[in-house]
């Protein structure tokens, strides 16, 4: 069952995502995916958020920057629906919407995710969301659902 | 003469194309070379003439591509002082560029382009094609697996830009559909276009849905080919056998975007206002005396954007500016009554280029030996290519 682990040792961060460019840089995003924790880079000196995991804050240049949950709260800026994939033998049945949510902690700071538990046809910019978590096999992955009583 | 040091004294003494198709049976370095041997000869000089070499991509050691190395090797050019790959309207630049700091005397600019195999079933049955995929995704990790990372270099992001900018501008897709008629009509007068019949509006909003509201017709159409460019300084070519075209100003252009792109600024910040901006700086020659222009259509909408970037219409105008410039008898783009528009068909017609036959038809329009599609009078020409988010060029030709 993912998301249950305790404490996530590098090795294991490793093992888990073995197709991910893993570095120094982002490996706590990584590890924190792994538990069920959305974090997000944070300026400690002037609390600023950064995105995506880099190791310097680009408004005051520290080098204090730590990774911090996020509330999961924020709005569709902009999205599309996907009829082809970029394989073109895979098969669509319905389209696959690609959102940029931007997260309520920040202006501009946006997580590209899936959004579910929503007809794509009712996906509609500025809608309110809030994130969710997908199990597909080992992994827990983000995803963003809208708000309650936000759709329409 | 303020930022530009460097206007009018540098010029582009060949142009060099291959054929443009969907399967061409061929690799990038066997595009590369053909389009080379091609500007090479145009310009009329020897090949050891040549002491600058800006190849095809973003990977410099790259094996079997039409990089610099394998470009100097295969064509046999002893010695050259500068070398380097780039691709989108950045090269020709960085290629100009060169020339202008005195790194090197003649550049060749070599651009080559394949249909990959995401791009049509039939690519992707194709054992060379997948054997190219294989190898251009080393160092990557584009689509492995964490969907938050899938708008790294994606095209995915313009689609998404088209939404927004409609909702935002409460505007229809009037200003991509114009434009993808624009360039279908000038394709059916290329011989040399992949798209020969023209499109209508109908036509446009039938087609068939890639990446909800961009369309089959909004994007450029995959084939195989190279364009390669020849620059060298004014100066020399004097002494050439050839009509110089200048390079009046240029300029490249970023934003603080990065590399995913759901961070993009707003509408009016990426990279193309950046690069325009840059150019505005730097050219005596201003909009109003421009004779054809040529903004990049990688997708509609980022014509549509070099369009207001440039300073056409106002942010979000370009639809009424566009219909309002439509010209029924030629069933072309005359901006402002008066100005041509991607006279040979761009991404949407002749082929997808990455930009590079942008130039290259620039320069031929201001010889003044296009024949049955020459613009009469063509002495300006404003080019912008590349992307919303790298590599986006603003380049200002003239001829005398
Ligand atoms: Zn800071």
């Amino acid at each position: 069952m993912p998301g249950n682990y305790g404490p996530l040792d590098d090795a294991h961060v490793f093992e888990l995502y073995p197709d991910i460019q893993l570095s120094r840089d982002n490996i706590e995003h990584y590890r924190g995916l792994a538990q069920g924790r959305l974090l997000i880079n944070r300026c400690h000196d002037c609390h600023h958020w950064i995105y995506p995991h880099r190791p310097m804050c680009p408004e005051c240049w520290s080098w204090n920057v730590k990774p911090e949950e996020i509330s999961g709260q924020g709005h569709i800026f902009m999205f599309t629906l996907l009829y082809q994939l970029r394989d073109p033998k895979s098969m669509i049945h319905e389209p696959v919407p690609v959102a940029a949510v931007e997260l309520m902690e920040q202006k501009g700071l946006r997580y590209l995710s899936r959004i579910v538990d929503c007809a794509p046809e009712d996906i509609t910019h500025d809608m309110p969301v809030r994130l969710t978590w997908l199990e597909e096999g080992d992994h827990l992955w983000p995803a963003f659902a809208p708000m309650p009583g936000s759709t329409g | 003469m303020g930022l530009n040091r460097h206007m009018d004294t540098i010029a582009v003494i060949g142009v060099g194309s291959t054929p443009y198709a969907r399967d061409l049976q061929s690799s990038h370095l066997a595009l590369g070379l053909e389009a080379a041997v091609n500007a090479i000869r145009d310009a009329g000089i020897d090949k050891q003439q040549v002491d600058g070499i800006c190849g095809s991509g973003m990977t410099p050691l790259a094996q079997g591509g039409a990089g610099f190395l394998s470009l100097q090797g295969s064509l046999g050019i002893d010695r050259v002082t500068w070398g380097l790959n780039s691709w989108l309207g950045s090269a020709f630049v960085h290629g100009a560029g060169a020339v202008a700091a005195g790194l090197c005397d003649t550049m060749l600019v070599v651009q080559t382009y394949q249909r990959e195999i995401s791009m049509s079933r039939s690519a992707a049955a194709d054992p060379y094609r997948q054997k190219l995929q294989q190898f251009i995704e080393v160092g990557s990790d584009i689509g492995g697996g964490d969907f938050a990372k899938r708008w790294l270099h994606s095209g995915e992001p313009y689609a998404a830009w088209m939404r927004r900018y409609m909702h935002d501008y409460g505007v229809n897709k009037d200003a991509f559909a114009y434009m993808a008629m624009n360039n279908r009509s000038h394709g059916s007068r290329n011989p040399a276009a992949a798209m020969q019949v023209p499109i209508t509006l109908d036509d446009y909003h039938n087609s068939r849905m890639i990446w909800e509201p961009m369309q089959m017709l909004d994007m450029d159409v995959p084939v195989d080919c190279a364009e390669a460019h020849i620059i060298t300084t004014a100066e020399r070519a004097r002494d050439l056998d050839v009509k110089p075209v200048y390079i009046h100003a240029m300029s490249l252009g970023g934003t603080r975007i990065g590399e995913f792109y759901e961070n993009s600024l707003g509408w009016t910040e990426n990279s193309h206002w950046a690069a325009a901006q840059g150019l505005w700086d730097r050219s005596e020659i201003r909009l109003p005396d421009v004779d054809v222009f040529y903004p990049y259509d990688g997708y509609t909408i980022d014509a549509v954007g070099c369009v207001e970037a440039v300073g056409y219409c106002q942010p979000g105008e370009c639809g009424e500016f566009l219909k309002s410039s439509w010209d029924d008898a030629g069933n072309i783009l005359k901006l402002n009554g008066k100005t041509q528009v991607t006279t040979h068909g761009g991404g949407l017609a002749l082929g997808r280029a990455g930009g590079a036959n942008f130039y290259s038809e620039a320069v031929r329009q201001l010889r003044g030996n296009e024949g049955a599609r020459q613009v009469e009078g063509a002495k300006t020409a404003l080019i912008n290519i590349g992307s919303f988010f790298h590599d986006p060029s603003a380049v200002m030709l003239r001829a005398d």
